[in-house]
């Protein structure tokens, strides 16, 4: 999980290493992911989010479809 | 029973990391759990299980505790006086969102190599146009969680 200066920046590295070129996200879109993941995790009652909460947070952003589905088995278990 | 001592020892980890930047030692988390060594080891076994950490292949050093990262990483970040390292991008955010303090993101564009540093206020991060990508769908990440 990587930061690219630029979509062109992005392209570049995908043909440059092979990697296909997944969605994007925003920096706002990755601070509510930062946020939502780790804003109670030195607390006590802090817990890893389950898959049904991990899609509502992605849906929320705007990130769906099988690409940010934890259980989708659209890529295979390899 | 073995539900408490998890937590303690979680807890003991993460204020570890939080107040020093680096990994403990098993004998450190021990003595601030208020545990016993081979507690310690039992409860990081349990917990890379429920993938609350990711040990090294000697099974007692932490190579990662998210965000933290047990080793050094191209993703710094300072806070307090604190440096951490974190294991991806995801996780330089993350670590400013577990502290709930200002921080400086110290990064770079893997497509460019150039160093990329970002503020984060309590409130988020200062505006940039930067993109974040994950090579890997969501469903695979922890099929390989070192690599994603």
């Amino acid at each position: 999980m990587l930061f690219f200066r630029s979509e062109e920046r992005l392209r570049e590295w995908c043909r440059k290493t092979g990697q296909a070129m997944g969605p994007v996200v925003r920096m706002d879109q990755l601070w509510e992911l930062a946020r939502a993941w780790y804003a109670t995790r030195l607390e006590p009652d802090s817990r890893r989010p389950q898959p049904e909460e991990i899609r509502r947070i992605f849906g929320s952003l705007g990130l769906v479809g099988a690409y940010w589905d934890p259980q989708s088995d659209a890529f295979g278990r390899d | 029973m073995s539900g408490a001592l998890d937590l303690k020892v979680k807890l003991a980890v993460y204020r570890h990391f939080a107040e020093n930047g680096n990994r403990p030692a098993v004998s450190d988390v021990a003595a601030r759990a208020g545990v016993g060594a081979d507690d310690v080891r039992g409860a990081y076994s349990r917990l890379r299980e429920q993938r609350v950490l990711v040990l090294e292949s000697d099974g007692t050093s932490i190579r990662m505790a998210p965000p933290f990262s047990g080793v050094p990483t191209q993703h710094r970040v300072v806070s307090g006086g604190v440096s951490y390292y974190a294991n991806c991008a995801w996780d330089a955010l993350g670590i400013p969102a577990a502290l709930h303090r200002d921080s400086v993101v110290h990064s770079r564009c893997d497509g460019s190599l150039e160093p990329l540093t970002l503020a984060v206020l309590e409130r988020g991060p200062e505006a940039r146009d930067w993109l974040f990508h994950c090579p890997l769908p969501a469903a695979k990440w922890w099929n390989d969680i070192v690599f994603t």
